[in-house]
């Protein structure tokens, strides 16, 4: 090695094992870690693990650090009695470093959800993956996406689908779309934004009949109040008087009548059960209006999908109950049927119930409601994420592009074949299987804070089903993996308890502990072995106590 | 319960107004056993804590805690009392919601008929803003208010056997047949009625919840802060340094006491909440300044641990409403004696030996600006200083490190970049950069006791700013309201300190081998 070099290397090595980088780098990595704590606090776990703790510059950091530790040991060999302590310290470092360095490269940290008696044996990790489902062919590809904290494009292309950008911390903002297939010119696919409030609450609501809003329902509640979205030509028959109340709607021909206008008899069974009889191209439609708005067949069977339904109005009159017809409302009040229509869009319809008034914000007959991600700076609250929750992915399909939300996978054609798009996290199969046979919950006396919970688990593997307990403090361990009780959730309906297991493989952990021990006894050691005497002067006493 | 309200009302009549509350309710209450918020304890305890809950004060005017609570749930028995609870408003949007701008406070029975209008105004507002919290902690405790006035927050023991016992709220516990066997017996039918279930509670169950009655009525913290005030008055005015160390060992036996009651009431360590690690603190800084003062034979730990333990007690003694005196249950994960006696105590004493070079570094830093300090003179703090370094980076390691191989075996991480934990590493770091700097000599003794008493900060932003400030994380057991304003106090003071002493310093540096 020329001698330049080699002056250039040792000069480096005393540098980085020198004070002065050892106490830059340790301030470095503190104020680093405040900048952590802050951005934590404001932004979340998630981010400033992608923006900071897991990002490249904080590795370096630490690596710095780990160079400085291991060649302040290196310089001061060969050992000195005075360095015992210190020497130890070092190694200890050393040993935390490489342990935690083996932990983030091969570890494994991740949750397992187990309801009750259902097996699992799907680990879910932390990584972001976008997984291609073939239904035609079975087949499923998984492509992983950055650990990144802003938006990043990515170079990734899987056959005819490029992936575009990905963006972790979104927020849905309601876009209005055109449709990708063509519908028939008189078809009901209208779509509309309401505001109804009062002057103690207000609420936004948006309705769809579009086949393709997916993210929209047709109908929603609030508190008493139910809120239908029906197509706009139903509207005028609310008003039409017919002593039995029903209206029938033929979806094909976006038409509307009662019974009594084409004078249909209304009959009854011998348990005194209305029904009537609808005849058309030969086929029979049958209804029992007061039970069901669709008919049933020869055989007495629901048909769902028919073009055939009947509204019984009587109904939905001892409740408060809302039919929006897009520029058109109908309620029932003062004994009878009211249709409202939006003449302008600033029109407000005043309705019945607790001072309820309503505004027809946005209506589309061919457009259709469906969110689009937009980047925003995530924003943590009491320990949870409040903003920016949706992760997306845009991907190009052919020349189309979609976006592919974490809660709102898509499904498409590509040259015929049905292929969905899932934004998901990435999957660990276990090579055994959990079941949770019982969850124990002990809650503080009088109270509803739980004192403990405890999953009794069934553990399937080659050699028989094992029972063991999992609680708080008390992990199962098997093939190298850790099972710890790390939280619950409860279905209200049926109030069953259901699990969550965090799984954990840790290669790097002896290390670790070795390390730590080797860290403090050498610290003790160090401050034994380097004790000094100062003597005291005259003036040391401040308080000149007396002797 | 129509005709209890009968019942008790004729036995009211037949009192005068003023004698209806010894009738009813009176001191002999405080010691029968309540069931609330998950433990068993005295009625004097439950009802100091709900009364400082909704008023700020644990007494209500000329009545006591227990006369006031029982005044207060007796209306719901139909018995018509005067006592009237005031809550005080702070937030200034919330006093001109109320219009209570000038007298900042409002009775709960007006707060009660305009509870619609604060629901209504808490859906409106801003989510997490200051004035939703305001509002929600209010009608938080107009809900508390209520409850008791309906009889249903007090809890009355009804043993069926040692291992069965139903806790009713009072107006179910009473029935007629008791108040009128009593009745026959005695002139105070209802408190015999309480008395008798009290007395059937421990001859059954057991008494171990009167301990509490004890450690409450001996007010040992306020004890222990006049020993400790003592002792430093000795310390500092009279420079009697035995009687000060006198003062200080009977300060720790008063403290050790304290900590044993709330060990034995608890049944775990006690170290679980804010005002149990301030507690500690004092306590194990006190204990290690005579420790490290009497192997080093240096007096002034004395002082150093005396003065930082009155800055503790201080807070427990009149910071309430930061740091809550209440023993509560704890949550699931907390409930190992062994993690929570070796971790958290590490990290606390850690936190106490540190004070420690806090304290003796303002008052060198101090005496200095005040008064004339020799070079040997300031090489020898130093080196006392460096010495509760030491013991305090040692312990904040090894806590650091207990807490890793707990977090572990809980949670199956080592290190999950928590903001307790990385703040606790960032105290690490900060306190090794100055030993190291200090180890050789790249530090001189007057940047030294700068760098040690501005230190602290990042210990105070460790233990108190995750909890108040930054208020996110796992360790969110130890989580509380308000508090910012007494760090903030604290980081002023200190910089203020720093600030004028720094440039006498400068000035010395400016004359070399003056």
């Amino acid at each position: 090695m020329p001698s330049d070099l080699k002056k250039k290397i040792e000069k480096a090595e005393k540098f980085i094992g020198g004070l002065k980088f050892a106490v830059i780098v340790i301030t470095l990595f503190s104020f680093m870690m405040i900048v952590g704590t802050f951005l934590e606090s404001y932004y979340g776990t998630d981010f400033v693990n992608r923006v900071l703790y897991k990002s490249f510059p904080f590795m370096a950091l630490q690596f710095g650090m780990f160079a400085s530790i291991f060649l302040a040991m290196l310089l001061r060999l060969p050992p000195k009695k005075r360095l015992y302590g210190f020497y130890t310290i070092h190694i200890g470092l050393i040993m935390v470093g490489c342990g935690s360095f083996i932990t983030w490269f091969s570890g494994i940290d991740g949750h397992l959800s187990l309801d009750p008696n259902s097996p699992n044996r799907k680990v879910i990790l932390s990584d972001d993956v976008l997984r291609i489902i073939y239904h035609d062919e079975g087949k499923t590809v998984t492509r992983k996406l950055p650990f990144a904290a802003f938006r990043t494009t990515l170079d990734d292309k899987y056959e005819n689908i490029q992936l575009g950008d990905f963006i972790p911390f979104a927020d849905k903002i309601l876009t209005w779309r055109k449709g990708s297939n063509p519908y028939p010119l008189n078809s009901s696919i209208h779509s509309s934004t309401y505001i109804i409030s009062n002057p103690n609450v207000s609420q936004e609501m948006t309705l769809s009949l579009h086949p393709e809003a997916v993210e929209f329902e047709a109908s929603l509640t609030m508190g008493l109040l139910n809120v239908t979205y029906l197509p706009k030509g139903l509207a005028n028959c609310f008003t039409t008087k017919g002593k039995s109340g029903y209206i029938i709607w033929d979806s094909k021909k976006n038409d509307c009548y009662t019974p009594e206008q084409r004078k249909i008899k209304i009959r009854k069974t011998s348990e005194n059960n209305k029904f009537l009889v609808l005849r058309e191209n030969g086929k029979v439609y049958s209804f029992f209006p007061d039970f069901n708005p669709w008919p049933v067949d020869e055989n007495l069977k629901v048909i769902k999908n028919s073009h055939l339904k009947i509204f019984n109005k009587k109904l939905f009159e001892d409740k408060p109950n809302l039919f929006a017809f897009g520029r058109k409302v109908a309620f029932f009040d003062d004994e009878k049927w009211h249709v409202a229509e939006f003449k302008k869009d600033s029109d407000t319809i005043d309705l019945p119930w607790m001072g309820f008034e309503l505004v027809l914000k946005k209506h589309a007959d061919r457009e259709f409601p469906s969110f689009a991600p937009k980047e925003i700076m995530p924003i943590q609250k009491n320990g949870s994420l409040i903003k920016g929750l949706t992760k997306a992915l845009e991907i190009d399909v052919l020349g189309n592009k979609y976006w592919v939300l974490n809660d709102r996978p898509i499904t498409l054609r590509i040259n015929s074949k049905k292929v969905s798009f899932v934004l998901d996290k990435e999957i660990l199969t276990l090579p055994f299987e959990f079941i949770l046979t019982k969850f124990k919950m002990d809650k503080s006396p009088g109270t509803n804070n739980p004192a403990s919970y405890e999953s009794f688990v069934k553990l399937f593997t080659s050699d028989g089903p094992t029972d063991h307990h999992v609680y708080m403090n008390n992990p199962l361990k098997h093939a190298g993996f850790t099972f710890y009780q790390a939280s619950y959730s409860q279905d209200p309906q049926t109030g069953r308890y259901s699990s969550t297991l965090s799984v954990n493989v840790d290669q790097g952990r002896p290390l670790k502990y070795l390390g730590s021990i080797f860290l403090v006894l050498g610290a003790i050691a160090h401050y034994l072995l380097n004790k000094k005497k100062v003597k005291k002067s005259e003036t040391t006493d401040f308080f000149k106590l007396e002797k | 319960m129509k005709q209890i309200a009968i019942l008790l009302f004729s036995i009211l009549l037949s009192f005068s107004t003023l004698a209806a509350n010894t009738q009813f309710c009176n001191e002999s209450l405080s010691a029968i056993p309540i069931r609330q918020d998950g433990r068993i304890k005295p009625l004097l305890v439950h009802a100091s804590e709900m009364m400082k809950y909704l008023t700020g004060k644990s007494k209500v005017g000329e009545n006591s805690a227990t006369v006031s609570y029982c005044l207060l749930s007796i209306n719901g028995l139909g018995i018509p009392t005067k006592i009237k609870l005031f809550a005080k408003i702070e937030h200034v949007d919330l006093q001109k919601l109320l219009e209570v701008e000038k007298q900042k406070k409002i009775s709960y029975d007006e707060l009660e008929d305009q509870t619609a209008v604060l629901r209504n105004e808490w859906r409106k507002a801003e989510d997490f803003s200051s004035y939703k919290k305001s509002l929600g902690s209010l009608l938080g405790k107009i809900k508390i208010h209520k409850d008791i006035k309906t009889a249903n927050n007090w809890q009355v023991p009804l043993v069926n056997s040692k291992t069965d016992v139903a806790w009713l709220p009072i107006g179910a516990y009473l029935s007629e047949e008791k108040i009128k066997a009593a009745r026959a017996v005695s002139e105070t039918p209802f408190l015999k009625v309480l008395l008798d279930s009290k007395q059937q509670y421990e001859k059954t169950v057991g008494n171990k919840f009167l301990i509490e009655l004890q450690y409450v009525k001996l007010k040992l913290p306020v004890v222990a802060l006049c020993l400790t005030f003592l002792g430093l008055i000795c310390i500092t005015l009279f420079r009697k340094f035995h009687f000060a160390l006198a003062f200080a060992i009977l300060t720790v036996i008063v403290q050790t006491a304290i900590l044993t009651f709330r060990v034995y009431i608890s049944g775990r360590a006690p170290i679980t909440n804010m005002y149990e690690t301030v507690l500690f603190s004092g306590y194990g800084s006190l204990v290690l300044a005579l420790i490290i003062g009497h192997f080093k034979n240096e007096k002034i730990y004395v002082f150093v641990g005396l003065a930082y333990n009155v800055c503790t007690l201080m807070m427990l003694n009149f910071a309430g409403g930061m740091l809550s005196s209440s023993i509560s249950p704890l949550v699931p994960v907390l409930r190992d004696n062994f993690w929570l006696s070796t971790h958290v105590t590490t990290i606390i004493l850690s936190y106490g030996a540190l004070a420690l070079s806090w304290v003796l570094a303002n008052t060198v830093l101090i005496k200095k600006k005040f008064s004339h300090m020799s070079k040997k003179d300031e090489h020898y703090y130093s080196e006392l200083i460096y010495t509760c370094l030491k013991a305090g980076t040692v312990m904040l390691a090894t806590g650091i490190i207990l807490g890793g191989v707990w977090a572990d075996y809980s949670w199956g991480r080592f290190w999950g970049w928590d903001p307790k934990e990385t703040w606790s590493l960032i105290v690490l770091c900060l306190y090794i950069a100055i030993l190291h700097g200090k180890s050789t000599n790249w530090i001189p003794n007057n940047r030294f006791f700068i760098l040690v008493a501005g230190a602290f900060m990042s210990v105070m932003m460790a233990w108190f700013g995750v909890n108040y400030i930054l208020a996110s994380g796992l360790h969110s057991y130890g989580f509380s309201e308000g508090g910012a304003i007494f760090l903030g106090s604290f980081f002023l003071g200190q910089l203020v300190v720093l600030a004028l002493t720094y440039s006498s310093f400068k000035v010395e540096e400016a004359k070399p081998n003056a």
